[in-house]
């Protein structure tokens, strides 16, 4: 299945782009998605999954309308054409 | 509203713009002049609030920034001076701040915030704007603000974006709910424009007016986030964390 992924902040940065189509395999969570993207945009995996691959606590993450949280990353279950937006803490003053 | 103090006519006179506000009027008027904020640094962000609070009118501002005025603060830091560099940023902004209205009563501290100034910070203010370029200042303040139940407006921006969210202890995420661990990789120097870091601030600023006067409903429990890339704003819900080591039960 095909999801959209927006990237904002210092990811837009290290990514390269603010959006891209991702393939998903069929009932992929949000865990799978950010290793997914971690494998293939290196520079970006500090900021998408820890050393051992769980998903950043400071990461917001945006499904549709609704936030979920890290730990609740590999609970959410994707559907095809979601839309995924990460935000990356920023705090600048 | 009999504790609250009386407008003089010249402050009548001044805010009379702002006094037919639905909702606001001379009593909104009067809770602004019996207020206090603590706007932690007073760079692109907190010094746009800060200029938007004196307009508006609040009765004392206590701005913490430390620091001398540098050249390359000078494309966002709309209450220094090129004068004023090399001397301190607190003192520019005072003399920016009574240049447009006297009648606001600041305190400066020279030095940011910290451990040890916080708690005495924090118990001074009726509400705080958070805006240091550090996520450990940032912390630190949500932490005390929590403790003592003071609403905070946490106001961010990276580039051509912001990000805001209001702070009630009991009833919002804090910003520990949101960031648990310190982001790994966050860099103090920040790509910024003065037009984006005012557009945060002036945000904050309307979210600080509106605690005080009870006028409209606060950002509590929501997110916005936007990008001037595009101009697309959107509001995103966001939920207390019940193991947060700051605010949780
Ligand atoms: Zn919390």
């Amino acid at each position: 299945m095909k999801l959209r992924v927006q990237y904002t902040a210092q990811l837009r940065a290290v990514v390269g782009r603010a959006e891209e189509v991702v393939e998903l395999s069929e009932g992929g969570n949000l865990a799978e998605l950010l290793n997914l993207l971690a494998d293939s945009h290196s520079t970006a995996r500090p900021h998408l999954v820890t050393e051992v691959g769980q998903v950043r606590p400071s990461l917001l993450i945006v499904v549709n309308d609704s936030a979920v949280s890290a730990r609740e990353a590999a609970k959410t279950v994707l559907y095809s054409d979601d839309i995924v937006t990460l935000l990356p803490p920023i705090a600048g003053g | 509203m009999r504790d609250l103090p009386e407008l003089t006519p010249d402050e009548r006179g001044r805010y009379e713009w702002q006094l037919s506000v639905r909702d606001f009027g001379e009593e909104g008027q009067r809770r602004l002049k019996n207020a206090t904020v603590l706007v932690s640094r007073i760079g692109g962000v907190g010094g746009s609030a800060a200029m938007q609070l004196a307009a508006a009118g609040i009765g004392r501002l206590i701005l913490v920034h430390a620091g001398n005025v540098r050249l390359n603060d000078l494309n966002r830091q709309l209450l220094m001076t090129t004068d004023w560099i090399g001397k301190p940023r607190v003192e520019s902004a005072v003399r920016r701040l009574h240049e447009l209205n006297p009648h606001v009563e600041i305190e400066t501290v020279a030095e940011n915030v910290n451990d040890s100034n916080v708690a005495d910070l924090v118990s001074r203010c009726d509400v705080v704007v958070s805006a240091a370029p550090l996520f450990s200042e940032r912390l630190l303040m949500n932490r005390e603000a929590v403790r003592q139940q003071k609403p905070l407006v946490d106001s961010a921006m990276y580039e051509l974006e912001g990000r805001l969210t209001t702070i009630i202890a009991d009833q919002t995420p804090c910003l520990s709910c949101l960031y648990p661990e310190p982001p790994p990789n966050w860099k103090r120097e920040f790509p910024v424009f003065a037009a984006v870091a005012s557009t945060v601030g002036s945000l904050a600023a309307m979210e600080v007016i509106k605690l005080i006067a009870g006028v409209g409903e606060p950002l509590a429990s929501r997110m916005l986030t936007f990008d001037l890339r595009d101009m697309t704003f959107r509001t995103v819900p966001i939920a207390r964390q019940p193991d947060c080591p700051v605010c949780g039960a």
